[in-house]
């Protein structure tokens, strides 16, 4: 077993190119994608042409920037409509005493936000208005704040350790996203070996020596289990201490996760293998079914907006959705090893039945 | 008897490719398998090994069966496949140390052992280079290199010369008949080229469609044709037309054109030189060449199947 386990680390490092490549893969198409870094909140500059300009600004910067997403800068008049024009920005705010005026040169979802966000601030401040009529507007606001600090129907959202709900990261959802997909294609390709061997007749040779069938397969796979947790487990540890991306605080069970799902996917691999006759075969074959997975597993959309119940079933088959949800509610929810045991079972399960079909298809094709 | 199969078969999808074959083989023997493409040979070479199971009949191994106990074979079998099964991705040592590994060879003699099959092939000064650089030849010899490394008591070779330099086909040679003379190593070497079974075997089986067709040492072989000559003529033109008529003469079993000439061969005894003759002048032509070779295992071969090796 060690010396297929050892041969086949040679024979990697004969040349590591494609491993190179999808590793720095899984970094850069996360860089690309994944806008993760959350200080970078869009500035957006407001101006004034009211006489009243001093005022007018000083009434609402504080408004617009408390809790808000955005970061309001004031700006000249001039300069305002001229980082418009530029493209530097792709909106500035324009402020009136009771109205406002969005200047923009696109039509980018980010911006449709903004004008939602600045359109529901003025609606509320004119209401505000209204009922203190010639009274204290600021007096009202803090009332009707405190109000709803206990107001009597109130939803309760809790994470699963009872902290406060976070945001949901789309941005940490592609870094786990397409590192895992990167190493499914890791794994399949040396899973792929076994095939490759067979091809070659280095495994009818192995069969008349004294090694075992079980050894044989052990240290293929061994090894295709060790290629694909190296090159996971190498990425996050990149992403955690060298980019300093924020992992959650439980990067020993990220790990975990991260091998139990290279465990699965060799199956799933080996499952592949039991189908396909040629190693040449397997590349197309292999190559063209993984992109899908991630796809049907939601992996590029926020969490809910597949709801094909064919595809979910087909997304359970894999064990993509499995890990992507244990890494989520670790990273993100702090989740114990409790929250996720289904998960793990379920990738388990999935490598178990694979494994055991995959092999069995391919002892048979050989009688 | 070191070796022996009984009715071997062997069937694919209903056709017998290896029919009822019995031979054997004794201990520090040297026996060739001759036999053209598709006869059937490699298909034998895998069931004696225990690499696949026959359909019926037996292999012995001094006596007893190794279809239910294929480990007695393996642990003596050096075994070098048809096709090379290397990594050639790997240098020539790199593939010898893989192969030593798996064969458990102790790690205190392997490095040794490495060194000493490489300077039997021919390789020790290339023993770095990866295997996919080397030629055809050397390839061979590496594919070689890997069946010896734990000193097999019985190597079985299938078609180890195909396609490479003469060169590289009598280092092949020589290394075969040293394992076998220097080291007593019982050898099966399969082959469907003539002079190498010739040169290097004893005793011979001749295989054809699955079958053995015939066996013996070379003399036993040549006997079969005592009762036949072979014939080599030139002619200044030769047709179809004249090859057909001279397959009509009545002595005559067999006609075909060779790189050299026209082969007959004739019964023994009957002087068919006026009848070739008057045959050939009918037609218009004329012999430029007549001479009455001495047979070869080529001829046997000829006359038990009535195809040429290389057919
Ligand atoms: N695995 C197989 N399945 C079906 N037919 C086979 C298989 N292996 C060999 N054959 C057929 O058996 C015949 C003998 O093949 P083989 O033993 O390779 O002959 P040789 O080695 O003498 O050239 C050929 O006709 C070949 O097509
Ligand atoms: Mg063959």
């Amino acid at each position: 077993m060690f010396a297929v386990f050892k041969t086949q680390i040679r024979k990697e490092l004969r040349s590591p190119w494609a491993l190179i490549l999808l590793l720095v893969g899984s970094i850069v198409l996360t860089l690309i994608f994944a806008n993760i870094d959350q200080d970078t909140s869009t500035t957006v500059p407001i101006f004034s042409t009211e006489e009243k300009k001093e005022e007018v600004l000083n009434k609402w910067e504080p408004l617009l920037n408390k809790n808000s997403n955005f970061n309001f800068v004031v700006e000249e008049d001039t300069a305002a409509r001229k980082l418009v024009e530029e493209g530097e920005h792709t909106a500035v705010l324009q402020l009136f005493e009771h109205d406002y005026r969005l200047i923009t040169n696109s039509s980018m979802p980010a911006v449709q936000m903004l004008e939602d966000y600045v359109h529901m601030l003025f609606t509320t401040e004119a209401q505000l208005q209204a009922a203190a009529g010639n009274n204290n507007v600021a007096a009202l606001r803090a009332e009707v704040e405190s109000y709803l600090q206990e107001a009597p129907l109130q939803i309760q959202t809790e994470a699963l350790d009872g902290g406060e709900v976070p945001d949901y990261n789309m941005g940490l959802q592609l870094l786990f996203g397409f590192t895992l997909f990167m190493a499914m294609f890791t794994i399949g390709f040396q899973v792929n070996a076994v095939s490759a061997d067979r091809a070659n007749g280095v495994w009818d040779r192995m069969i008349l020596s004294p090694i075992s069938k079980t050894a044989m397969y052990t240290g293929h796979l061994c090894y295709s289990f060790f290629i694909g947790f190296l090159q996971v487990g190498l990425v996050f540890l990149i992403f955690r201490y060298i980019l300093h991306y924020d992992l959650g605080g439980h990067l020993g069970m990220i790990l975990f996760v991260a091998a139990i799902f290279s465990l699965s996917m060799v199956s799933v691999a080996m499952l592949f293998t039991g189908f396909i006759k040629t190693p040449e075969q397997f590349q197309v074959i292999y190559s063209s079914v993984i992109p899908i997975i991630p796809v049907i597993s939601g992996v590029y959309m926020p969490p809910g907006t597949l709801s094909n119940p064919i595809l979910l079933f087909i997304a359970d088959l894999f064990p993509l959705q499995h890990a992507m949800n244990s890494l989520m509610d670790i990273a993100l929810y702090g989740a114990g090893w409790d929250d996720i045991a289904l998960q793990i079972a379920f990738m388990l399960l999935i490598g178990v039945i694979c494994m055991g079909v995959g092999i069995n298809l391919i002892e048979r094709r050989n009688n | 008897m070191m070796i022996e199969t009984v009715k071997l078969t062997k069937s694919f999808k209903g056709k017998n490719v290896v029919d009822e074959i019995n031979f054997y083989i004794d201990e520090g023997e040297s026996v060739g398998l001759l036999g053209p493409n598709g006869a059937g040979k490699s298909t034998t070479i895998s069931v004696i090994s225990s690499l696949i199971k026959p359909s019926a009949g037996d292999v012995k191994l001094y006596g007893k069966s190794i279809i239910k106990n294929p480990a007695a074979i393996r642990k003596i079998l050096g075994i070098v496949p048809q096709e090379i099964a290397l990594y050639e991705e790997l240098s020539a040592y790199e593939n010898l140390k893989f192969f030593g590994e798996i064969y458990k060879v102790k790690r205190s003699v392997l490095e040794e052992r490495i060194q000493e099959i490489l300077d039997m092939v021919g390789l020790r000064e290339r023993q770095k280079e990866l295997v996919k650089t080397f030629s055809g030849g050397m390839k061979r010899r590496v594919n070689i290199g890997a069946a010896l490394l734990h000193r097999p008591k019985i190597i079985i070779l299938d078609e180890p010369t195909v396609g490479i330099d003469p060169q590289s086909r009598n280092h092949i040679l020589e290394t075969v008949q040293k394992l076998n003379k220097e080291n007593g190593t019982t050898i099966l070497y399969t082959s469907h080229y003539m002079e190498e079974v010739e040169q290097l075997c004893k005793r011979v089986y001749i295989m054809d469609h699955g079958k053995i067709v015939a066996s013996g040492s070379k003399t036993e072989l040549l006997n079969i044709l005592s009762s036949e000559d072979t014939i080599k003529i030139h002619l200044n033109e030769t047709s179809d037309d004249i090859l057909k008529k001279i397959q009509q003469i009545e002595s005559v079993r067999h006609v075909d054109e060779t790189d050299d000439g026209i082969r007959i061969i004739s019964k023994k005894g009957n002087n068919i030189l006026s009848s070739l003759i008057h045959t050939v002048e009918s037609q218009g032509a004329e012999i430029t060449n007549y001479q009455i070779e001495t047979p070869s295992l080529e001829d046997v071969f000829l006359h038990l199947t009535g195809r040429t090796l290389r057919d």
